[in-house]
């Protein structure tokens, strides 16, 4: 896993050649060019804001706030994930045609949606002050989040682009359970708001299914973590993203020894 | 001095992922177990590209393969690179190595030239600082003028191919991996391209190329390897490796004419053995032991006029008296016959002899043909010497000969005279 990392970091020039350049690409032909980084989620915040601020009346308090400091974090993990399980197997040219590093491939993906994350956040404040909100001291703990979520994702591209080599019908896989992952994550809803279980003979207090969802699922843990970062301005859980941080390490420690033993068969297969 | 490239035992296997046209997907499993066939066993799973190849590149020599379609060229150039991993025995590498396998890796039809420099030299392992540094060379070698900051999309591809050349080329490596690429442009460019490759050579660098134009590797190679089958044929002398796949090639093209199929005709198998007359036990007594080309005044130009005068120097060995004939002709790289003339010498005592063939006006075309000295003796077989001859292009002219000839301006309506004798003489 160390020597992976390492890897990586040797090819950084390449990685961060790679992410600029699918940055510009992405708007390349268009008249508007690079502004479609910022236009895009204002466009869609614009949407969210009149749904659910002006046509839906019983919406809870500045919900499109609340919807964006959630959307904002998952959009950059769904993108990585979605186009990140495509990203070895579509790149026959670069890893039949030179030798080629393939683990720049899934990471410069994730780096690119870093990217546009984080260019996109200054919308989320100018979002906040339109609903009479500031931005706290509690935005420092943006970067160990950002730096979990970045490595958590990581972790998922690499073992889902070493499987998608052999195993194609994955990629169509991704896509379904990224749907059913966006309402499993509180990004629409709120964590807090789940109530207690009683049913199929188990009994669970509110407190411990919202333990649960957390603890499971590490997304849910993070966007908790980001909404108490930019919507409520209070300091995380710790414990939660403690273990986020132990399903990370095992993921990315897994995901890269699935990726080393299947790198070679790469230039063969895709 | 270490090696550049050892290989040692190598073999490499691929799987076979379809058994005939029938790809192996749920639906014709599901289709499959419906009709009730039973599972059909699949004897050969694996294709076996190479099957134990050694090879020794030493540091600083040019080193051609030749062999034929499939017989696992690309797969060896592919593994030395790093591409692919051997199923086993190892690779081992020593030096930075650049390999030219397909030009233009990772260029993005959108961007400009100049961006796709930075971004595909870093994908050949370039530092950014080193592209940078070596961006105009770069732009000037590519000759791209204004369109270097043109997207590439609207490149001829002629155009693409000059800037991923240039690019390549320019990684500066210690040992260069080359496939089939140098026919990269117009003439212009290709004779750029030689002699970028020749700046290679001579500064020590190693280089590995698959080519099928056989004539390069005689004049660009130290040594040559036939790969054949999956395995390694021959290694040696250039000229020697050519002579032995050109003779394999032909047997079996012979073979399959008499037979109506050849080894030829299903691609990566081996070529037959050449049952030709084993030169250990019926040796010929004369061997043509260097042919030297020549000009009208005795130099030795890289390209010879097509209007000045030929000398081809054989240069025969006798291990003991004997009759000999001798033969020059001239083809082109595609084996065509322009000319050849036969000479016999009669008697020759033992030792050295040299036979002189001058053609006061070479009358060639432009472009590199291959000149073949042979000599025999009587009825045993012929031993044969090959070189290129590269003529000169002219600015008027073009076609596989140029004939002495000379043009007139004739007045009009006016009786046709008989052409005065002072014209008829060759243009300059």
């Amino acid at each position: 896993m160390l020597r992976n990392l390492q890897e990586l970091y040797q090819y950084r020039a390449l990685l961060w050649a790679l992410s600029l350049r699918e940055l510009k690409a992405r708007y390349r032909a268009s008249v508007l060019g690079f502004l479609w980084t910022f236009l895009n989620p204002t466009l869609s915040m614009a949407v969210y804001a009149l749904v659910f601020g002006v046509l839906m009346e019983n919406a809870p308090e500045r919900y499109p706030f609340y919807l964006f400091s959630g959307l904002l974090p998952w959009i950059f993990f769904s993108t990585s994930v979605m186009a990140g399980t495509t990203s070895v197997s579509d790149r026959k040219d670069l890893l039949t045609k030179v030798r080629f590093p393939a683990q720049v491939l899934p990471a410069y993906v994730v780096l690119t949606n870093l990217i546009n994350f984080v260019l996109s956040v200054p919308l989320l404040f100018l979002l906040g002050i339109a609903f009479q909100d500031t931005p706290s001291w509690h935005l420092v703990f943006m970067v160990p989040l950002l730096a979990l979520q970045t490595l958590f994702t990581l972790a998922i591209v690499y073992l889902l682009s070493a499987l998608n080599v052999a195993f194609r019908d994955l990629q169509h896989i991704i896509a379904n359970v990224m749907q059913l992952a966006f309402f499993l994550t509180p990004v629409l809803w709120d964590v807090r708001s789940v109530k207690g279980l009683d049913r199929f003979g188990l009994v669970l207090s509110a407190d411990e299914v919202q333990r649960a969802v957390v603890l499971v699922n590490p997304m849910a843990a993070l966007m908790t973590a980001w909404r108490d970062v930019f919507f409520s301005h209070r300091v995380p859980d710790v414990e939660p993203l403690l273990v986020v941080l132990g399903i990370t390490l095992l993921t990315l420690w897994a995901a890269t020894t699935v990726f080393e033993r299947r790198r070679e068969e790469f230039a063969e297969l895709v | 001095m270490t090696d550049a490239i050892v290989l040692d035992n190598v073999t490499k296997h691929f799987q076979k992922r379809s058994k005939r046209n029938e790809i192996t997907t749920l639906k014709s499993e599901v289709v499959r177990i419906l009709k009730g066939q039973r599972k059909l066993v699949e004897p050969a799973t694996h294709i076996e590209a190479l099957k134990g190849v050694n090879l020794v590149v030493p540091r600083g020599t040019t080193m051609g393969i030749v062999g034929r379609n499939g017989s696992g060229k690309s797969t060896l150039l592919k593994l030395v690179t790093g591409i692919y991993a051997p199923t086993s025995g190892t690779v081992q590498v020593n030096g930075r190595i650049s390999a030219l396998l397909e030009l233009g890796a990772g260029f993005h039809p959108d961007f400009t030239g100049r961006e796709n420099i930075l971004i595909n030299g870093i994908i050949l392992g370039m530092s950014r600082a080193e592209v940078k540094s070596r961006v105009d060379q770069i732009i000037e070698f590519a000759e791209l003028g204004d369109f270097i900051d043109e997207p590439v999309r609207t490149y001829s591809s002629g155009m693409f191919m000059r800037l991923a050349f240039a690019v390549a080329t320019h990684v500066d490596p210690e040992i260069l991996i080359i496939d089939e690429i140098l026919s990269v442009g117009d003439a212009h460019f290709g004779k750029k391209s030689s002699a970028k490759m020749n700046e290679f050579r001579q500064s020590g660098k190693t280089i590995l190329f698959v080519t099928h134009d056989l004539g390069s590797i005689e004049t660009w190679c130290d040594t040559a390897v036939w790969i054949d089958g999956g395995k390694t044929r021959m290694v040696g002398d250039p000229r020697q490796v050519v002579g032995a796949y050109r003779q394999a090639v032909a047997a079996a093209e012979a073979e399959g004419e008499r037979v109506g199929h050849s080894a030829l005709s299903s691609p990566g198998l081996a070529l037959p053995d050449v049952k030709a007359p084993a030169p250990v036990e019926v040796k010929s007594p004369v061997t043509v032991e260097e042919l030297r080309l020549r000009d009208g005044v005795g130099a030795q130009p890289s390209a010879f006029s097509a209007d000045g005068a030929l000398d081809a120097h054989l240069d025969l060995a006798l291990s003991a008296p004997a009759s000999c004939d001798v033969s020059v002709e001239i083809a082109t790289v595609g084996g065509v016959t322009l000319f050849k003339t036969m000479y016999p010498v009669g008697p020759l005592p033992a030792g050295k002899t040299t036979v002189r063939l001058s053609l006061p006006r070479l009358g060639l075309g432009d472009g590199a043909h291959v000149l073949t000295a042979t000599a025999w003796s009587g009825e045993l077989p012929p031993h044969a010497l090959s070189k290129s001859l590269v003529v000169a292009p002219h600015p008027s002219a073009v076609g596989l000969i140029r004939p002495e000839h000379a043009w007139a301006t004739e007045p009009a309506r006016e009786p046709v005279a008989p052409l005065p004798a002072a014209q008829a003489t060759a243009q300059a």
